[in-house]
């Protein structure tokens, strides 16, 4: 219970410290989104009247009360460059960025107990030394090339999937793999090598004697206690999906969070950027939470001292 | 036996391919054309053209000085945010791991603030903030890398906290910074050496990434991640303007990843130790790609 409220209390302690940063950073030295809305000649009291629907021409702390009056019921103000409420932009982001996350999750995830359970029955067979070749491939390889490599190979020459876009299921499938192939080189290594010490416990040989067959040897009893250590990489692996999806949705025309950060960038659109930033952030935040919960749910031998 | 024999054939390989990596981007622009000189009446000349070994891009320039003059820039500012990530790295993982309660509880907190931000949204937010240079790029990189290799340095000065060497110069009256720097600090130095190419490789990905999403160096500056953002509108005409500097970037990769390897192989002889060090740091790093 301890162990619960500290794990919660920090998070919200993360997730405050993120925003209130990222508000008062933002304004301080960002440009002027007024400049950049009204066109190259405008003259003083346009920008001044588009100051004041902005909400710029007032005081820094001012603007901050406002934004936490806006929190409590759940606005992150309204965007400069839309127009709308930033909560309409960003949750409809959100969803086709986490859709595309977990696409790309359950793809690696497969991948890596398919790999690294064989390549550890083998630690020299073919199998293993494939899995290894694609581990450093992977982790060598910048993801938006490994992208930019599907594109050219499935979409310009096979012309098998579309090339950007979110119109349907078949526009996730080359984003998902590309994303699901960053990740795996951990998840495999991870796995590979934690069943390879399950292999020598004894209940495998318990269960050997009992005569019962391979595949279920591995998939049903090793994989169920070998599976811990792989949670914990899927907790990391959260960020690096969430980050990397920013890389995947620019490659493949996406219209996700990241897509969305960069065009609140290129406009100073502080309501947008900030509200991207604070979205995105909770969630990474919470996604670790629930995981670390789940962890000590799963293995109870684990308590925050052991943890660390 | 066999093992090291190994690991000393992958170091001795994976160093000799590093430092003529390192050859042609250093000397390389010397002997190359200049990597801005544009001819329109050169552009898009296929590799293994006469005169381009690698092509030219959509300005006719050649495609092999620009590889060897971005590479310039991407080794040196992936070398100087590898540096400035360790060092800090290595402070903050001896505070963190240390007894100093306050300030490891406040270094604690710093790593999991960073970690909890993915770093291409903390590029985003820096650069809206000034314009990207050379200094902001290494800072961004260093910002973003520190925390992993700061805990792995924590995880070690833990394990190594109650061996009987730090409880024996505890008694001789060794001081908490003492035993921190002159006790535990030799212990780490082969973890730090291991994780130094990795954190290489994973600064070179870091910069090509922000390069690509414009967050980085700019053109007309070549730089591996700018030529890709450049090639990729070419992608159905011109393979070669991204095949090329996709494929350096995974050489360079896979070559440093090998140097850690090895030298991995040759530090720890214990297997253990070192899958479990390899796998948390990898598990770590991985989290800001």
């Amino acid at each position: 219970m301890r162990f619960l409220f500290s794990r919660v209390a920090s998070a919200l302690v993360i997730v405050i410290g993120i925003t209130v940063s990222v508000f008062f950073i933002l304004r301080v030295t960002a440009g002027d989104p007024a400049r950049i809305r009204g066109n190259l000649f405008a003259n003083n009291d346009v920008l001044e009247s588009y100051r004041r629907q902005f909400g710029t021409d007032r005081s820094m702390i001012d603007q901050f009360v406002t934004f936490l009056g806006g929190l409590t019921h759940g606005s992150l103000g309204d965007s400069f460059r839309y127009q709308q409420p930033v909560t309409s932009l960003v949750l409809p982001a959100l969803q086709n960025t986490l859709i595309l996350a977990m696409c790309a999750l359950f793809i690696s995830i497969s991948l890596a107990i398919l790999l690294g359970t064989f390549s550890a029955r083998k630690p020299n067979g073919y199998f293993a030394r494939g899995s290894a070749f694609i581990a450093i491939v992977g982790q060598s390889a910048p993801l938006f090339w490994v992208g930019l490599i599907l594109i050219f190979v499935f979409s310009v020459n096979l012309g098998w999937f579309p090339s950007g876009g979110f119109n349907g299921f078949v526009d996730l499938i080359l984003p998902s793999f590309t994303l699901a192939f960053s990740i795996l080189p951990s998840q495999m290594r991870i796995l590979a090598a934690s069943v390879r010490t399950e292999l020598d416990e004894d209940y495998v040989k318990t269960v050997h004697a009992f005569g019962i067959q391979k595949w279920r040897i591995y998939f049903i009893h090793v994989l169920r206690n070998a599976c811990l250590p792989l949670l914990t990489v899927v907790g990391n692996d959260m960020g690096v999906l969430l980050g990397g999806s920013i890389v995947a949705e620019v490659v493949f025309n996406f219209p996700g969070i990241g897509s969305l950060a960069l065009v609140g960038l290129n406009a100073a659109d502080y309501p947008l950027l900030q509200g991207v930033t604070i979205v995105a952030a909770s969630t990474f935040v919470m996604v670790n939470l629930a995981i670390d919960l789940l962890y000590t749910i799963i293995n109870p031998r684990v308590r925050l001292g052991a943890l660390s | 036996m066999k093992k090291s024999y190994q690991g000393r054939i992958l170091l001795l390989l994976s160093t000799s391919m590093m430092i003529l990596i390192m050859f042609v981007c250093l000397v390389g622009p010397f002997f190359l054309p200049d990597p801005l000189a544009f001819d329109l009446s050169a552009a898009f000349r296929t590799p293994l053209s006469a005169d381009h070994l690698f092509g030219t891009d959509a300005l006719g320039r050649d495609n092999l000085s620009r590889i060897a003059s971005g590479g310039r820039v991407s080794l040196m500012v992936s070398i100087l945010g590898m540096l400035g990530s360790l060092t800090i790295g290595t402070i903050m993982g001896l505070i963190s791991g240390s007894q100093f309660r306050i300030l490891a509880y406040v270094s604690d907190r710093l790593i999991d603030v960073q970690m909890a931000f993915p770093y291409i949204l903390l590029a985003i937010v820096v650069v809206s903030i000034t314009s990207s240079s050379l200094p902001i790029l290494v800072l961004l990189m260093v910002l973003a890398g520190w925390p992993s290799a700061a805990r792995v340095i924590r995880s070690i000065v833990l394990s190594e906290r109650p061996k009987d060497y730090v409880k024996a110069a505890q008694i001789v009256g060794a001081d908490q910074k003492r035993v921190l720097i002159r006790y535990i600090g030799p212990a780490l130095i082969p973890a730090i050496l291991t994780i130094a190419p990795l954190q290489a490789s994973a600064m070179i990905v870091m910069e090509a990434t922000l390069s690509f999403l414009g967050l980085g160096v700019q053109p007309p500056t070549p730089s591996w991640g700018g030529m890709l953002l450049d090639g990729k509108v070419y992608l159905s005409q011109a393979w070669w303007l991204t095949t090329i500097p996709g494929l350096a970037i995974a050489i360079t990769c896979a070559t440093l990843i090998g140097i850690g390897e090895g030298l991995s192989r040759k530090l720890h002889g214990d297997r253990s130790r070192r899958i479990d060090l390899e796998s948390n740091f990898i598990s770590k790093l991985s989290n800001k790609k």
